[in-house]
């Protein structure tokens, strides 16, 4: 799969902060391809999570467009892009971000309930996605019932739910020690390779990074390089 | 899946749910007994008989009409029946509080005058027999425990000295009514009047002769207008002026010698309200505030605006809603004891339907609103900012 999935062209996004105008994108233009798994790095500030924020639709760029999966989100309403991001993307925060009063299962069924589907049929897929995870002993329980790892599998577990084309994860392994954030990255990993997912994943950590196929450097709102990880690793094999 | 969100979120705070769903309970609670209340103060006017007029002083209610006059009034045409209405004004000195209403009236004319009293125990026929009988209503015998047969001791202000030169004055219960319409009390007495005035007439007793209040009750097609202008016409040359109304215009008359109290009742009512909206917009605010990040990943997820804002407005209503449900089934439950509280001065007081009504229909009206402020906080979020927000 190497078609474009994720066009961003000449995108432009400012902040205020006191008084003060921040260029937090500063004309970016890149290419996403469908089916890879990227790592999207930088220093703090550098635009990572707000280039995620426009790519999921959760914000507007000041100018330029961003077109996923053929859909340009630039002119859509506020309406639109909800309805959109049902349908098209999932997301994985650091903070997991679940809702804590439902259970496991219920926060997978969340997402499908802006589906057609019926209640048997939704019950099935979060049941799957969960399944998908490693969490179907544990879906009856409530995320505080849950360890850090446990939960960002359900919010994995969620994010593909409505099988989307395009996983966003901002900092996915940012809360959790090494060997839980191994576990959750694997599961990354296994979601591209299986299911074809393309993932955009926000990290500052580079032993994350090397769980992506590429590795988006991003500075100061413009892009840096761009390393591609299987390359390295046949380079380094050699 | 929405539902079971929302009842979630309601149970996640468990006491402020409480506490919120509570002060609406007792504002409902309040509101439906001040308007049964009110309700009950005009339910004399507005169900008062429309075949009644009332004969009472031009001066004053308070000054008694002679005893001759019930005979020159009975002779004008359309008049079926006159009754005599005389306050007594007594009390029942072995307990505390035992004041009560009692009138003297004829016995021969009273039943007919006023079929609406509804014997349920004893004889009408011996209060018509025996002079110190009395007629004691449902919930005057059941407050006080008296029962048929019984000898009642009552002390009065306006006639100090009983019968036999005794401070009390002693009547036979001789029968027990039941109201047959929502405008009567069942807390009243009511005696010869005969007895009354042979007791002035021996000496021993003292006080005013005469009488209060004549009852009309019209003659069938007889016009209320023509009788109350002839019996006016009768004693305008005196020796004592007298004003006839129909029974509706002297009860409201009556009610309007409460001055504002109606008005005060709606006010005490309409504060509690106002107060309980604010308390419960505050909750909801607090609740909406406290879910913004739920509000961000929700939106993150694709839900719109206005669903999330339906989820607080519903939740709102809800809790409004349970509320007004206790409040109004706590009112329901001591309608009974409250009414025997206030059916002197308020006769007609009921918890009902409309009273039910009002007060969900205020209830809802406050859950909405509460609702409704939180959730176009919620809709208008974008979803980056309440993501943003710490969990």
């Amino acid at each position: 799969m190497t078609e474009p999935a994720i066009s961003i062209t000449h995108v432009t996004k400012t902040y205020q902060r006191g008084g003060e105008t921040l260029r937090v994108l500063d004309e970016l233009d890149l290419q996403i391809l469908g089916g890879t798994f990227y790592a999207l790095m930088g220093p703090s500030g550098s635009g990572k999570t707000t280039l995620l924020n426009l790519i999921g639709g959760l914000d507007h760029p000041d100018s330029g467009d961003v077109v996923v999966g053929g859909d340009s989100l630039t002119s859509m309403s506020a309406g639109e892009l909800a309805r959109w991001r049902a349908d098209h993307v999932g997301f994985v925060f650091q903070g997991f971000n679940l809702l804590p009063v439902l259970t496991a299962l219920e926060n997978v069924e969340l997402p499908l309930l802006l589906t057609p589907l019926k209640k048997a049929q939704r019950r099935a897929q979060a049941e799957r996605a969960l399944e998908l995870v490693g969490l179907t002993d544990r879906m009856h329980h409530k995320p505080r019932e849950l360890s850090g790892g446990q939960e960002q599998r359900v919010a994995i577990a969620r994010a593909i739910a409505v099988d989307p084309a395009v996983v966003l994860a901002d900092e996915p392994t940012g809360d959790l020690d090494r060997h839980t954030a191994d576990q959750v990255l694997e599961l990354l990993q296994r979601l591209n390779r299986e299911l074809q997912k393309t993932i955009l994943m926000v990290t500052h950590d580079p032993v994350a990074a090397g769980y992506a196929q590429k590795a988006i450097h991003l500075d100061k709102g413009k892009l840096g390089r761009i390393d591609d990880n299987r390359k390295a690793t046949v380079t380094a094999g050699h | 899946m929405p539902i079971r969100l929302l009842f979630r979120n309601l149970r996640a705070h468990p006491i402020r749910a409480l506490l919120t769903a509570g002060s609406v309970a007792v504002a409902v609670f309040l509101v439906c007994i001040l308007d049964a209340t009110v309700r009950g103060f005009t339910a004399a006017v507005d169900l008062a008989a429309q075949n009644r007029l009332v004969v009472m002083s031009n001066v004053s209610l308070f000054v008694n009409l002679p005893l001759a006059y019930q005979q020159k009034i009975s002779q004008v045409p359309g008049i079926a029946q006159t009754c005599k209405f005389q306050w007594f004004g007594g009390s029942f000195k072995q307990k505390k509080g035992g004041f009560f209403a009692q009138f003297a009236v004829d016995p021969e004319n009273f039943q007919t005058t006023y079929p609406e009293v509804g014997i349920v125990d004893g004889s009408y026929e011996d209060f018509r027999r025996r002079r110190d009988g009395c007629v004691i209503g449902k919930d005057l015998a059941a407050q006080y425990g008296w029962k048929v047969g019984d000898t009642v001791p009552l002390v009065s202000a306006l006639y100090p000295r009983g019968r036999d030169g005794e401070e009390a004055w002693t009547f036979n219960v001789c029968a027990v009514y039941e109201a047959r319409v929502r405008s009567l009390d069942q807390m009243t007495m009511y005696f010869d009047h005969a007895y009354l005035m042979e007791a002035l007439d021996l000496g021993a007793a003292q006080g005013q002769k005469g009488v209060g209040t004549y009852s009309i009750k019209l003659a069938d097609g007889a016009r209320a207008e023509t009788v109350m202008a002839e019996v006016d016409a009768l004693f305008a040359g005196g020796p004592q002026r007298v004003k006839t109304t129909t029974e509706a215009e002297f009860n409201r008359q009556f009610v309007s010698m409460m001055g504002n109290v109606p008005l005060l009742l709606r006010s005490i009512g309409g504060g509690v309200l106002f107060a309980i909206f604010f308390a419960v917009l505050n909750t909801m605010m607090m609740a909406g505030r406290e879910r913004t990040r739920d509000v961000g990943i929700m939106k993150a997820l694709g839900f719109s605006g206005g669903s999330i804002a339906a989820l607080l407005v519903v939740e709102a209503l809800l809790l409004a809603l349970a509320g007004a449900g206790i409040g109004a089934l706590l009112a329901k439950g001591v309608e009974g004891p409250v009414a025997r509280v206030v059916s002197m001065w308020a006769p007609g007081f009921a918890i009902d339907d409309r009273v039910l009504l009002q007060g969900l229909s205020i209830a809802a009206v406050v859950g909405l609103v509460s609702g409704m402020l939180p959730g176009l906080r919620a809709a208008r979020l974008l979803p980056v900012h309440a993501l943003r927000q710490e969990a």
